[in-house]
């Protein structure tokens, strides 16, 4: 993926959540995103994901450029997997409904759709929670339903957007095992966006954004990310 | 799972919500199903006493298109039944009125003896004697009403009458009808010499050409009169019109209503899930999808809220159809046409309630939906 010139501008310009910024991220590579609230970390993922349009610049997946792609939803249901600081399930369907969302975009039938959901829900370890509603779940076993539903799709890319934040020490050490297990089991290329430089660490490769720029870049050594 | 398990969801997230709207809808419906199937049996019970009577033709005075028309000449009869077509005329009077304690009832005066009666069956007692007059016969649901049997005294007007006789009719309007030999009625309402229907019979395999004969006649030599086939009558009624004209109005009434109500309710939903329609549309939903999802939950609701008001229009028609306002004058025609109708409207309705609220869902933008609180 590769990111040149990214402007992005809110309230007619007189924010500016990014001011030209380059990046490039391999197939299968780790990268973490840190730097202060506001700095535009949030702003870059929703672009690389596809979920918002730069002002100026472009973003490429796999040599395409994304503001030319007209099937975005498409793009993001079979190409990127999400995960948000505050899980974002939907409060009405079960651990496993909720696994399976991203599956009605992409055909396949009602039986196939269950078994993958469950064998997700099994490799995050809630095959004890399957039925469960996410208010009846831990804050960390709502992480571990979004991270299963991320990768319902097999995505090529998986962005999180600060995934520890809302979790206690153990939880979010568990949380970003589970990515980093993900990333090395599939070869899924992984953006971190996280002020927690104990993140950043453990996943290798980092950015440091200040005010909608990427000022530096940091190879963490030795990153348990690399390969 | 599937895509419907997500729509049902959302209707059951908040019961109270979905339980008052399927009321609101239901009791549109409702009307819809109750004034419907009450016009349409108005219409039916005529037709079918036309039927009953072997009238192939009515002569009424156009001038008056009221639910009991003008009265005119009964001379007029003589003319056209010496039309060879025509095989027997019998003139008659009707009115409303109230009789004793009881609410409005039919009174008819039937030219006697003549076609018109030979399709009642005598249940008790005899047909008036003919040349004695204040003689009459009632309906068995008349007769009921009134609380009269054979032998008892009716006040009528300022006449008595005597009851000769208790019968049964195939049609609805008859049974719930008090009839007198026709001098009698034009006694008691002061229009003697007058009717205001005359009823052709024509000879069998002849129907067509005697319609066509008597119908020459009156464009010839009677300016103002029509004469209208047995079916027509009873759509032409001034009352069937009225009837049908107020069920299509409350029809509209109930869609638009139920139209508003359906788009208030699933526009609510969709705000209050502005940050789960991002989070739909961020994990890879397409536009169509997400619409299409509000517009199933807006025809379940619908649909559901349609079945209900079948089920009150149903009840609400029974209990109707037992006050003394109703009873013996009109039964409600519940055809499976009319279901079919009624849940067409319900469909209707929750397509145009919920295309607004769907198409504003379909335009959120993924990144400030899921900024959303």
């Amino acid at each position: 993926m590769q990111v040149r010139g990214v402007t992005r501008l809110f309230d007619e310009g007189r924010v500016e959540a990014l001011r030209g910024v380059d990046l490039d991220i391999a197939e299968g590579e780790t990268l973490a995103v840190i730097g202060p609230s506001g700095c535009g970390k949030s702003t870059l993922l929703q672009m690389l994901g596809a979920l918002d349009q730069p002002t100026a610049g472009e973003v490429r997946f796999a040599g395409r450029s994304l503001s030319g792609m007209r099937d975005l939803a498409g793009f993001r249901a079979r190409e990127i997997g999400f995960i948000f600081q505050s899980f974002h399930l939907i409060p009405t369907l079960t651990a496993l409904e909720n696994v399976q969302v991203p599956m009605l975009e992409c055909g396949g039938t009602r039986a196939s759709r269950r078994k993958r959901g469950e064998e997700l829900l099994a490799s995050v370890g809630l095959t004890e929670r399957l039925n469960h509603l996410p208010s009846k779940l831990s804050g960390g076993e709502r992480q571990r339903v979004a991270v299963a539903r991320s990768l319902a799709n097999r995505p090529r890319l998986l962005l999180a957007d600060e995934p520890t934040g809302n979790l206690d020490t153990t939880n979010a050490t568990r949380i970003i095992d589970l990515l980093l297990e993900v990333h090395r089991e599939f070869g899924t290329a992984l953006v971190v966006v996280t002020h927690d430089p104990g993140v950043a660490v453990r996943v290798g490769r980092a950015v440091r954004m200040k005010d909608g720029r990427v000022i530096l870049e940091l190879e963490t050594a030795p990153g348990e990310g690399g390969r | 799972m599937t895509f419907l398990t997500v729509a049902w969801k959302n209707l059951m997230r908040r019961p109270t919500r979905t339980i008052l709207t399927l009321g609101g809808i239901g009791v549109g419906i409702a009307a819809v199903v109750a004034l419907t199937s009450l016009a349409r049996g108005f219409e039916q019970v005529w037709r079918n006493a036309y039927e009953a009577r072997g009238t192939d033709l009515v002569i009424t005075k156009t001038t008056s298109r009221s639910p009991l028309p003008s009265p005119f000449d009964a001379g007029l009869g003589v003319e056209f039944a010496a039309i060879p077509e025509v095989e027997a005329v019998a003139g008659l009077m009707s009115d409303l009125m109230g009789i004793e304690e009881s609410p409005t009832m039919l009174v008819f005066g039937w030219d006697y003896p003549g076609f018109l009666w030979d399709h009642l069956k005598l249940r008790q007692g005899a047909w008036p004697r003919a040349g004695v007059s204040n003689q009459l016969v009632l309906g068995s649901l008349a007769a009921e009403t009134l609380g009269k049997k054979v032998g008892d005294v009716v006040q009528i007007e300022f006449d008595e009458f005597q009851v000769a006789g208790i019968f049964d009719s195939p049609a609805l309007v008859e049974n719930g009808a008090v009839i007198m030999p026709l001098p009698d009625m034009q006694r008691v309402t002061d229009r003697a010499g007058k009717v205001n229907f005359l009823n052709l019979r024509m000879h069998a395999n002849q129907r067509e050409a005697g319609i066509a004969a008597v119908r020459a006649r009156l464009q010839e030599r009677h300016r103002g009169y029509s004469a209208l086939e047995a079916g027509e009558v009873a759509g032409r009624n001034t009352g069937v019109e009225v009837a049908r004209g107020m069920s299509w109005a409350t029809s509209w009434i109930a869609l638009v209503v139920g139209a508003f109500g359906v788009a208030n309710t699933v526009l609510m939903s969709v705000f209050e899930r502005t940050r789960e329609i991002g989070i739909l549309l961020a994990i890879g939903w397409k536009r169509r999808r997400v619409m299409a999802m509000i517009l199933i939950e807006s025809v379940a609701l619908s649909l559901l809220g349609g079945v209900c008001g079948i089920v009150g229009g149903l009840v609400t028609v029974k209990i109707l159809e037992q006050t003394a306002m109703l009873h013996g004058k009109l039964e409600a025609d519940l055809g499976p046409g009319l279901f079919g109708m009624a849940l067409m409207v319900a469909l209707g309705l929750g397509v145009a309630g919920g295309l607004y609220p769907a198409w504003r869902a379909s335009r959120l933008q993924p990144g400030e939906a899921l900024r959303a609180e």
